[in-house]
């Protein structure tokens, strides 16, 4: 047994030792003071008296003694009874950022992992995430990974959070990426946490599993009621390939108008954003166009993003637009005249009220060339005026504005060559633009008025020392010499129009964009992968959901969900993979059987079939899906409708007289042809038939036969033979009343039979009709409301995917599908064999057999008949 | 995730700068932001900005700012994060800061560095936000604040509100409010004070010919409470409180707003029936309410302006008339480019306007309520083409000139009418004093824009 008194003693002595050796001058004195500190700590002495000594040691460039210090204190601040002091000391250990202390860091930090007080564990989780990034494989070989999945299970909210911090970030750099495994007792135990912990831990924990269906689900509340810069937080962790984003997306626009009453930073990101929304649903901001009014306090960034926002809400803001014209700031006003001059472009019937503006500033002269180039021969009465503030122009955009407008004008200015040959005067010191722009301009006006233009024409710019004016004047001189006519048809020839909105941004880019509101790329208007370098990036991490008991199979998120998984991982950047994504949603299973979907009544086609028997005598081009039939009858020629009706009957029973109830008109679109076939049935004629022909007129969709009528032998009595006729739509146009009227006439030995025929409008529709999403929401934007036409489809009882997929057989495609407060929107679009697009929007309200079906088009005519083919299809 | 966090005087001198994950570039990054910043084209956003080019380690990296008393709070990031939460931590920052070192400002930073970074320690984490919460925050925080002269509640000289700037409202020291929550730890008496604000920004938009194009007000209730933890309050308002255009209330016609919001420790069991608010806020300053108002104001506009425009002599005359008594104000009108001089005569001699930046600066300390001000401005400007010929009468106004701005603080006054009825405490402190309830009422002008 040791003597105690001899051991304190000794320990006295020996800690007095090392105390004057840690103080000692000479490195190496210190540095083995520093070994047997360290020593002595490990076998248990308690050395703590040391400790001032110790950290004085620390001031070193000696790696060897820094570390030894590291280790003393790691080991003592690891152990001190606060647990303030024990979290503090793997904080700041952990910002060492040297790989060789981390073998030190290691056992502490075991310790701290198996500590009592969860504040510990949270800045240890942390911490295993800051070793990783030094030193990956010590993570892994200590089984941290372990105990930060341990922790997901914790009480505390804070120490889950900052588990999933810390997996997430590792996973970033990690080999494998799923590393903890999403079943649904993970979730579960993720959603407890959610519910307690800060906002920030629920962004933690929102952005790693945002896949998680249930998650969606537990964030909606949320939604409504936190405050709307959380909210935006949330959106951003949302799948943003959802219908439920889109409806998100909707429902967010008002409540980021909200925050435009905040301060001046939140404003501006906020603007940026809304500028996002307004360019693909205008219609959501439209009474809230208010907010977007400049305050004379806005800081200009402000002001700037406000306008540009209000150019795109356009036609109500113009006077407002006029009062900022009168202001301040140049570069408001410039940019505010500019804003009436595009919105002039984009309205027509604003266009008058926005020349009137009498603020002549010389940007509002380069937006009336725009305007005048846009409306020619329209508001020439504001040239007086124009001509009248020709002096005050010192702009070189303006005054080559000025002249175009004189050039373009001439004829209609008196003074036309006055105004030129004023200009003429300076003509060396003016830039090479204008210079060019008048020399256009002279020559226009020679062309316009020969006799009072001569003296202008012998050019002086063949001394000019800027080629291109030398060129160009040799040019027009040359054009002049030869031939003033085709000069005339050069220089004075049609304009090409110019665009209405100059900034928009591109689709897909938008596409990409609105699918990163409220991140960093929506305040940029720039990709993400424009300017995050490489692999980081918050949207990344696809990790594979293992559903377990979570059944994702009914809700539309879920399905969305179920679809994502496909892919990821494959996709290098996470753009692409959005993208990807999207179409995955929307692709359609390819060239389903176009013919097997025209399931017709045989009854009702027979009919059918049996009504045009009778007029044509021979020939029966029965198309028709059953709903055509009680649609007004086909221009009968010969016969009228009731004896049709009795003598069918008694054909039908006739023997030998039956028809086929066969489909015929069989859409087997190849290329751009079309087939129809019809039936022939030969009736208790007296001779046999032959020489068999036929035409159509000239119709509406250009459909001719492409070949003969193949039928080479004679037809006799009671016999009945199938004949297909291929048609293709090359033919003549000419519009048909009703539009789908076909009207032809087939010829035989005996005659001529004429026979008119409704064409259903689903044979014309080609199978290259799936438009682009993007496009399809600039087009329906694009044309205007008043194309728009609503229908009632009564009496259906589908549901939105077995809809879908009836259309898909007939050519007519699902673009999206959404579900807005429990209805079923499907949006379709389709396009005609002569070019013309339709887009639909097909209404299902669950438990209401009417369907409500808005057409757009180019050619509102046609949307009777597509309504007619809707009808009909969803009838079957 | 975030990078760093620093904090740059207005001059840009870095006052605190903290790297949180080691993979920048080191501290000239602040200097950097600095010169960005300051060297941006006008129109540009200084926001969020991106570095490009430069050192290779600062490519991309993301600098989110907001601007608080003078001060740039800056975040970087190098990752696409969203730009809403960056800007609530700044505001929260700069929320925490103020409550623990008194009032956000050059002086009180560089005075409480160890603390800042104290904080700035249990807020983020390798990045990652921890918790943003006053009371929480409270249990790590050891350092005092160091406050720059003792607060002694007799001190009444300057008198102030906090967040609201106001210099002569004599309702409560300033120096009281801006205070920080934590450094009374010791001292007892000092403990139970609380304040209440109703703030009202108020922005309305005139036409030339005098009709009302827009009104709006964004009121808020702020409440800075230095009781302990957890004492709870009542606050009752105005019973004829009504929310939405559809509610009715009392017989009057009603204080009107169109939406409330209200803090999330609020609770609201006697708001439906009482118009009370009950709650246990933490120390330290909360907004308990944010509501708005447009387009339909109760009571009519505080201040009218008359103006008349006349060609022949090139004067203007404008006259003004302030509803309650105000404070602070000053109407700013735009002049014409190249005006070489100015004439005036206004309603009292000792008033004055001034020239600056090529606009006309009319300032009046204090107004009287009901009172009504005059001013004729006769100037001269050579260059402008004269009066419009044709059509237009002589009282059109020269381009360039106006539209006039008035700013502006109405002291006990809101303009949606609200007022807090009473303030209640459920504490009762152990020692002798009552606690203190200060509750003002203010109403200032966010854009007050009359066009000529």
């Amino acid at each position: 047994m040791t003597d105690p008194k001899y051991f304190t003693t000794n320990k006295k002595r020996e800690i007095f030792e090392l105390k004057a050796e840690l103080n000692n001058e000479k490195k190496e004195k210190r540095k083995e003071a520093g070994k047997k500190v360290i020593a002595a700590m490990t076998v248990g002495k308690d050395v703590s008296s040391l400790f001032p000594d110790v950290v004085n040691c620390m001031q070193t460039d000696n790696l060897e003694l820094k570390k030894l210090v590291y280790h003393y204190l790691m080991n003592y601040d690891c152990e001190d009874p606060d647990p303030l002091i024990r979290a503090l000391t793997v904080r700041t250990m952990g910002c060492i950022r040297v790989d060789k202390i981390t073998e030190y860091l290691c056992e502490p930090l075991c310790k701290c992992l198996k500590d009592e007080d969860p504040y510990v564990w949270k800045t240890a989780a942390v911490c295993v995430a800051k070793l990783h990034d030094i030193n990956a494989q010590m993570v892994e070989d200590q089984g941290f990974l372990d105990s930060l999945r341990d922790f997901i299970a914790d009480s505390n909210p804070m120490v889950v959070a900052n588990a999933i911090v810390a997996l997430s970030e590792i996973s970033e750099s990690h080999q494998n990426s799923n590393l903890l495994d999403l079943n649904s007792q993970n979730i579960n135990k993720l959603l407890t946490a959610l519910n307690e912990c800060t906002e920030w831990g629920q962004i933690f924990i929102l952005d790693y599993d945002r896949e998680a269906q249930s998650i969606c689900e537990q964030v909606t509340p949320r939604l409504s009621h936190a405050n709307s810069e959380v909210v935006l937080s949330f959106l951003e962790l949302l799948p943003k390939d959802s219908d439920y984003y889109n409806m998100l997306l909707k429902k967010l626009a008002p409540p980021l108008v909200t925050l435009l009453s905040g301060e001046p930073e939140v404003q501006y990101i906020t603007l940026r954003n809304i500028n996002l929304i307004v360019q693909i649903r205008p219609e959501t901001l439209k009474q809230e166009i208010k907010a977007f009014f400049v305050k004379c306090n806005d800081p200009i960034y402000v002001k700037l993003e406000k306008l540009d926002i209000m150019i795109r809400l356009a036609s109500q803001v113009l006077a407002e637009l006029k009062e900022y014209a009168t202001e301040g700031d140049v570069d408001f006003v410039c940019k505010a005249v500019r804003a009436i001059g595009q919105c002039a472009i984009k309205v027509e019937q604003s266009a008058e009220c926005c020349t009137k503006v009498n603020y002549v500033v010389q940007e509002a002269i380069v937006v009336i060339r725009d305007i005048f180039r846009k409306y020619p021969n329209k508001y020439e009465s504001i040239i007086a005026t124009l001509c009248g503030n020709l002096d005050s122009l010192d702009e070189p955009d303006a005054r080559a504005a000025t002249i175009w407008i004189v050039g373009e004008c001439a004829e209609r200015i008196d003074n036309a060559d006055e105004l030129l040959e004023s200009f003429l005067e300076g003509f060396h010191d003016e830039s090479t633009q204008v210079q060019l722009t008048l020399l256009t301009a002279i020559v226009k006006l020679f062309l316009k008025k020969p006799s009072e233009t001569q003296e202008l024409v012998p050019l002086t710019t063949r001394y000019s020392d800027n080629s291109d004016l030398r060129d160009r004047s040799y040019i027009y001189r040359c054009l002049l010499s030869t031939d003033p006519v085709t000069a005339k048809e050069i220089v004075l020839s049609e304009k090409p129009l110019i665009s209405e909105e100059t900034d928009l941004i591109e689709p897909t880019l938008l596409d990409e964009l609105i699918c990163h509101i409220g991140s960093l790329a929506s305040v940029y208007h720039k990709p993400p992968n424009a300017f995050v370098e490489g692999s980081h990036g918050i949207h990344r991490k696809h990790l594979p959901i293992h559903h377990g008991s979570t059944d994702a199979g009914d809700s539309p998120v879920g399905t969305t969900t179920a679809m994502n998984l496909e892919q990821p991982q494959v996709k290098p950047s996470q753009g692409d993979l959005l993208g990807d994504l999207l179409n995955l949603d929307l692709s359609s299973p390819v060239n389903a059987p176009q013919v097997s979907s025209m399931q017709m009544g045989a009854v009702d086609l027979q009919g059918g079939g049996l009504e045009s028997l009778l007029v044509g005598q021979s020939f029966i081009p029965s198309s028709v899906p059953a709903t055509f039939a009680p649609s007004p009858g086909p221009a009968v020629v010969s016969s009228g409708p009731n004896d049709l009706f009795e003598f069918s009957t008694g054909i039908g029973m006739a023997p030998g007289g039956y028809v086929a109830p066969k489909a015929v008109w069989l859409p087997a679109v190849k290329a751009k042809g079309l087939e129809i076939s019809g039936t022939f049935t030969h009736l208790q004629a007296l001779q046999h038939m032959t020489d068999f022909a036929i035409q159509f007129n000239k119709n509406s969709f250009g459909v001719i036969p492409s070949t003969p009528l193949a039928i080479h032998t004679p037809l006799m009595p009671n016999q009945s033979i199938d004949v297909s006729l291929p048609l293709n739509t090359v033919g003549p146009v000419m519009k048909m009343e009703p539009l789908n009227n076909l009207q032809g006439a087939v010829k035989n030995n005996l005659d001529v039979f004429y026979f008119s025929w409704l064409i259903p409008l689903n044979v014309l529709f080609v199978e290259d009709g799936k438009m682009e999403h993007q496009v399809f929401l600039a087009t329906s934007k694009d044309i205007p409301n008043e194309n728009e036409l609503q229908f009632q489809v009564k009496e259906c009882h589908f549901n939105a995917d077995t809809v879908s997929s009836k259309f898909q057989n007939n050519n007519v495609y699902t673009i999206a599908k959404r579900n807005v407060e429990g209805q079923d929107m499907l949006y379709q679009s389709l396009k005609l064999t002569n070019g013309i697009w339709i887009l639909a929007e097909l209404r299902i309200q669950p438990g209401n057999p009417n369907y409500t079906l808005s057409l757009k088009c180019r050619a509102p005519e046609v949307s009777q008949y597509i309504y007619q083919v809707y009808n009909s299809v969803l009838k079957n | 995730m975030i990078s760093q966090f620093f904090i740059l005087s207005s001059k840009g001198d870095p006052l605190i700068y903290k790297d949180f994950r080691g993979d920048s570039g080191g501290r000239d990054v602040a200097e950097l932001f600095y010169r960005k910043l300051t060297g941006l084209p006008g129109d540009e956003s200084p926001v969020v900005m991106v570095t490009t080019g430069g050192r290779r380690h600062h490519e991309g990296r993301h600098f989110i700012h907001i601007r608080h008393s003078g001060l740039y709070l800056v975040v970087t990031t190098s990752e696409n994060v969203s730009p809403f939460g960056l800007l609530e931590l700044l505001s929260r920052l700069a929320t925490l800061l103020g409550d623990y070192c008194g009032s956000l400002g050059e002086g009180t930073i560089s005075r409480n560095v160890a603390l800042v970074y104290e904080l700035l320690d249990e807020v983020l984490d390798y990045g990652y936000v921890q918790t943003t919460s006053t009371e929480m925050l409270k249990n790590f925080i050891q350092t005092e604040a160091v406050v720059s002269k003792p607060f002694s509640l007799f001190d009444l000289s300057s008198v102030g509100l906090f967040g609201a700037e106001t210099q002569q409202s004599k309702v409560a020291p300033s120096s009281a409010a801006s205070r920080p929550v934590l450094s009374s730890r010791s001292d007892q008496s000092r403990k139970n004070e609380v304040f209440l604000d109703v703030v009202e920004r108020l922005s309305v938009l005139i036409a030339s010919n005098g009709s009302l194009l827009k009104v709006d007000v964004q009121g808020e209730i702020r409440l800075k409470s230095f009781l302990p933890s957890g004492s709870e309050m009542r606050i009752g308002l105005t019973e004829e409180f009504c929310v939405g255009k559809s509610e009715l209330r009392g017989y009057g016609p009603g204080i009107r707003v169109d939406e409330v919001s209200f803090h999330s420790s609020v609770n609201l069991d006697e708001f439906e029936s009482h118009r009370i608010l009950r709650l246990q806020p933490p120390q330290g300053e909360l907004t308990v309410m944010r509501y708005q108002l447009s387009d339909d104001l109760p009571s009519p506009l505080p201040f009218r302006l008359f103006p008349s425009v006349q060609w022949d002599r090139g004067s203007g005359r404008s006259t003004l008339e302030p509803k309650p008594e105000s404070l602070n104000v000053r109407l700013h009108l735009p002049l014409p480019r190249g005006v070489v001089s100015l004439s005036q005569e206004l309603s009292s001699p000792e008033q004055k306007a001034e020239l600056a930046e090529g606009a006309l600066c009319w300032d009046l300390p204090r107004v009287q309520g009901g009172s009504q001000l005059s001013g004729l401005f006769q100037m001269d400007v050579p260059r402008l083409p004269g009066p419009p010929s044709h059509g237009l009468s002589t009282s059109t106004p020269p381009l360039g000139l106006g539209p006039t701005s008035l700013s502006f603080e109405l002291p006990r006054h809101t303009c949606s009418g609200l007022q807090v009825r009473f303030l209640r405490l459920s504490f009762r402190p152990c020692g002798n004093a009552n606690p203190h309830k200060w509750v003002r009422h203010l109403s200032h002008s966010d854009a007050y824009v009359i066009r000529i």
